[in-house]
């Protein structure tokens, strides 16, 4: 019984995990135009603390992209320089896109987990009650 | 003839190998992002019956398990989980553990027919 309910405090801390990660992406989606604006990243390391179950996951410090910023020509900008650039944001979004659905990905997986283990555990239960 | 039923024992050790190689899986999907994290497996049940018998008289509730690196390849951040071998491992464990449990309840219930009941 305590492999189910470990397994199932991993599982949840899967799916909080990549939840995080999405709800980055789409701050960093929604701030694709925001001058000067650099993209964040979120990496996932092992989960600390004695309560943690054995195996689980946090997700860690948010960094920001190093990446230079592009200069974009736009001589009209309240933010533009005396050359007429100004610097945009180094978001790309057919990365951000590429991200989102590689946490949507493990997110279901993650479910997909948690609903084998809850069956397992309801069968296990289902013996008590012939 | 009935003070050591070994189907049950058996089981029921399958049902908890089961039980624990469906954490394992559930540890390395929720890490399949993690980077360096490899991904873990744990011994078959036939090493584990094994040690198990050869402790017969031991008390504990824990089954002897041994883990072991799945030995997949790395990804480039050093991760070694594959979802779809993750997949297929608590798969295979859903049906083992359910195979176990319906042993042990038709075990059961011909010990409850044999009593007339």
């Amino acid at each position: 019984m305590t492999d189910f309910s470990s397994a199932l405090g991993v599982a949840a801390s899967g799916m909080r995990s990549q939840a995080d990660r999405i709800r980055h992406v789409s701050e960093n989606i929604a701030n694709a135009d925001t001058p000067g604006y650099r993209r964040k990243i979120v990496s996932f390391e092992a989960m600390r603390g004695t309560e943690a179950p054995l195996g689980a996951v946090q997700p860690g410090r948010v960094a920001l992209d190093r990446s230079a910023l592009p200069e974009v020509f736009d001589p009209g900008h309240p933010m533009a320089d005396e050359t007429g650039h100004y610097l945009g944001s180094n978001v790309d979004l057919v990365v951000e896109l590429a991200d989102a659905r590689e946490a949507q990905r493990s997110y279901e997986a993650n479910l997909r987990v948690f609903d084998q283990v809850r069956q397992m555990s309801s069968s296990l239960s289902d013996l008590l009650r012939r | 003839m009935f003070d050591r039923l070994e189907i049950f024992a058996l089981a029921s050790a399958r049902a908890q190998h089961a039980a624990a190689r469906q954490a394992v899986v559930a540890q390395n999907i929720a890490n399949s992002d993690t980077p360096g994290y490899r991904a873990q497996d744990v011994s078959d049940f036939a090493e584990t019956w094994r040690a198990l018998q050869s402790r017969a008289q031991e008390a504990g509730d824990h089954i002897p398990l041994r883990s072991i690196d799945a030995g997949t390849p790395a990804s480039p951040n050093g991760n070694t989980v594959s979802l779809e071998l993750e997949m297929l491992r608590g798969i295979e464990a859903q049906r083992a553990h359910s195979r176990a449990l319906q042993i042990y309840g038709s075990a059961m219930s011909i010990l409850r027919t044999s009593i007339g009941r």
